[in-house]
């Protein structure tokens, strides 16, 4: 398992590219969003090992604008992706949506790598709620990449 | 056009979103690329590039190049030096029948200046049951 979680990370690209549309295409996924959070969590890693003041301060900029895609992406999951009939697979989306993007808000302002972690967790639950409700088969075209 | 020292850095590979070129490519298909590419490839290659507007980084395919004249606004558009027009694989009625809405490309946001242009794409290496080139396609 921990194999295949480092063979498909270090399989998996780094840049996404928008094959454009302009109405919803009808595709969510909440790894959307922890990819830009895990930008966030490795910013916060290097602004600590680094003293250079030019590198800190555009480690802080660059963090606050991939925080802000992390809570823009759950934004249009929670907006656009969930459905009242899906509280009751997940009675708690809301709340957890309203943790999820404070927690967001903070990781913005923060160096905390413990600050950082938890926006993952709570993205890793939003994925669950997503699958839960059947996000895996109905909003990917043909699944996740194997 | 970026210098050498700059486009070796990559990108070297990314994912997809959206559907605008399906059914070629598809949201979640992992794809190689080559940033080195320096001019617009001929029409019919898959380009990876930054949008006019906004900066997104953007894939489409080349439909003309410059000196090429492409129909635009009732009328016909002839293409300067360094310029693309970039288009969708779906039109709007396949887009509209898979649910999304209508593709932006050159239609949209006009011709696209070499200087946006970021990488070619050569082949697709997820999911494992579609892994294979990303050729050109002759324009209908």
């Amino acid at each position: 398992m921990f194999l295949t979680n480092a063979v498909l990370g270090f399989l998996s690209p780094r840049v996404t590219v928008r094959a454009h549309c302009d109405l919803p295409c009808g595709v969510y996924d909440p790894e959307q969003a922890r990819i830009e959070a895990e930008s966030c969590y490795k910013i916060i890693e290097k602004y600590a090992a680094n003293d250079d003041p030019a590198y800190r301060t555009r480690a802080l900029a660059i963090k606050e604008e991939r925080a802000e895609l992390v809570k823009h992406h759950l934004d249009v999951l929670w907006h656009d992706y969930f459905k009242p009939e899906h509280l009751e697979k997940v009675p708690n989306l809301h709340d957890l949506f309203w943790q999820a993007t404070k927690a967001a808000s903070k990781v913005k302002g923060s160096t905390d790598l413990a600050d950082g972690k938890k926006l993952l967790d709570l993205i890793d639950e939003v994925d669950a709620a997503w699958k839960a409700t059947g996000g895996l088969e109905k909003t990917r075209v043909a699944g996740r990449p194997s | 056009m970026r210098p050498l020292r700059e486009r070796i850095r990559g990108p070297w590979r990314v994912a997809v979103t959206e559907g605008s070129m399906a059914p070629t490519i598809l949201p979640g298909d992992w794809l190689v690329v080559n940033p080195l590419v320096g001019r617009w490839p001929a029409p019919g290659a898959v380009v990876v590039f930054r949008e006019p507007l906004g900066e997104t980084l953007a894939i489409k395919r080349v439909a003309a190049r410059a000196g090429d004249q492409v129909p635009f606004a009732g009328g016909y558009l002839t293409l300067a030096r360094g310029e693309a027009w970039l288009a969708a694989d779906a039109d709007e009625k396949a887009a509209a029948a898979a649910g999304s809405g209508p593709p932006i490309d050159s239609q949209r946001y006009g011709p696209v200046d070499v200087d946006g242009l970021v990488a070619r794409v050569l082949f697709r290496y997820a999911p494992l049951r579609r892994i294979g080139r990303i050729g050109r396609r002759s324009r209908g």
